[in-house]
């Protein structure tokens, strides 16, 4: 039949009532119900009919709860708390469906689990940055160590590197030091051993060279026992005639002023 | 609630359109009974048979003023919704939108607004399923309460395509003269 048939046989209402027919046959009905008054009646006085069938069911009363629930839900709407009509889903049937009881069931927990996981490994990987930063930290000192080492290697092994030792001076801090330096690259090494400084003093080694004023080499405040190192770059070509450690204001001074602790004078 | 189980369908429907809870209540108390029957014997899940009448009851507050109850029968109405609402979960499909609304809207009215009218309808459909040979009433309930086809039927049962096509055209004229009776 097409959308302009009346169906055939008045049972034909009946069985689309019932949902018997085929999808084809239904919406050739369909079609033609859409357009015709008189079959859209037949049509549904066949769903009355056909929706009596369902009253030979075997009894079966609801629980009361039901009913407070529907009035609980129809309150909570009326007050915004629900969702809108069509999408209602009232709390007993939204924690019964299958997939609500699944997503309980199985995708809260997992959830859960993710989310412990995820603030786990976070915290993991802020202790691993932070070792991580260490560890980079303790890599550049050790390459700044060796830079230097090399550079003492190197400084040696010139030719045109001095060793100036320096012999302490009476009636001053007592100890002893050793000036390495290679006047062509200006690097200077400073090793040696001092008292500690007095109470607002400092030490302070100077090149002095052949012409001109001293050139400051580095401040230092030795504590007791421990040994002084440190490598310097000086302007290159100074020739020196002789090195000194002088006993300074705190934090040293452009010039030397106080006494002389340790002298090492070039031969 | 004594005067609201007293009303007819059509004034507590007007009086739900009104906002009226003890409206609905009344309605549920008459017609939650029948509802749930046909719902439990589809699903067999007395909890999802629940959520889907309380979900039917819902959508009649919200869309009462869309119910002509001069042009057709609520307790019709209802059961179509509550049937088509059932079948489609056991059979894991989405009603059409809007297709529930419509079906049996204009439906000759049937009046079972009462205990002793819904209990003489009840026997007569019983009677009428009665006297059904066994194999059309089986093959009616197959489509009322499982939902399905013609053809799903004859593969279920093994019969022929064109034999369960007769005995569901016999069965349905049975049907619609018996309660006509």
């Amino acid at each position: 039949m097409n959308a302009n048939e009346h169906p055939t046989r008045e049972e034909d209402f009946d069985l689309l009532a019932l949902g018997a027919l085929e999808d084809d046959e239904k919406k050739a009905i369909e079609s033609h119900v859409a357009t015709c008054a008189g079959c859209a009646l037949k049509l549904a006085e066949a769903h009355n009919r056909i929706a009596l069938i369902g009253l030979a069911s075997p009894p079966a009363k609801p629980s009361s709860e039901v009913k407070a629930r529907l009035i609980r839900q129809i309150r909570a709407e009326a007050e915004g708390k629900a969702p809108s009509p069509g999408s209602v889903k009232d709390e007993a049937s939204s924690a019964r469906e299958p997939w609500t009881q699944w997503f309980n069931a199985v995708l809260i927990p997992v959830a859960a689990i993710l989310v412990f996981v995820t603030v786990y490994l976070w915290r993991q990987n802020q202790i691993f940055d932070q070792q991580l930063a260490i560890l980079r930290a303790t890599v550049q000192e050790q390459q700044d160590q060796l830079d230097e080492d090399r550079k003492v290697a190197d400084l040696i092994a010139a030719r045109d590197t001095i060793v100036v030792p320096l012999a302490p001076q009476s009636g001053m801090p007592q100890g002893s030091a050793r000036v390495v330096y290679n006047a062509h690259s200006g690097i200077l090494v400073y090793d040696g051993q001092l008292e500690k400084a007095p109470a607002d003093k400092s030490y302070e080694l100077w090149l002095v060279p052949a012409t001109g004023n001293p050139i400051n080499a580095g401040v230092f405040n030795p504590s007791t026992g421990k040994t002084s190192h440190w490598v310097i770059k000086l302007p290159p070509g100074t020739i020196p005639k002789a090195f000194a450690v002088t006993l300074e204001p705190a934090g040293g001074a452009p010039q030397p002023t106080g006494p002389k602790v340790l002298v090492g004078p070039l031969s | 609630m004594e005067e609201a189980l007293q009303d007819s369908d059509a004034a507590l429907i007007g009086r739900i359109v009104q906002r009226d809870e003890t409206a609905l209540e009344a309605l549920y108390d008459r017609y939650a009974g029948m509802l749930s029957s046909v719902l439990n014997r589809i699903l067999h899940d007395t909890q999802s048979a629940e959520a889907i009448l309380q979900d039917i009851f819902c959508q009649l507050w919200h869309k009462a003023s869309q119910f002509d109850a001069t042009r057709g029968s609520l307790p019709g109405w209802l059961m179509v919704i509550a049937r088509n609402r059932a079948i489609s979960r056991l059979r894991h499909r989405n009603p059409a939108a809007g297709e529930e609304l419509h079906e049996s809207m204009a439906a000759v009215p049937f009046n079972i607004e009462n205990a002793l009218s819904q209990q003489q309808l009840l026997d007569r459909v019983k009677r009428a399923l009665e006297k059904l040979p066994a194999q059309q009433r089986a093959a009616v309930e197959l489509a009322y309460f499982e939902g399905l086809t013609h053809t799903e039927i004859a593969e279920r049962t093994g019969d022929p395509l064109g034999t369960i096509k007769t005995r569901l055209r016999s069965a349905l004229e049975t049907l619609k003269l018996e309660m006509h009776s």
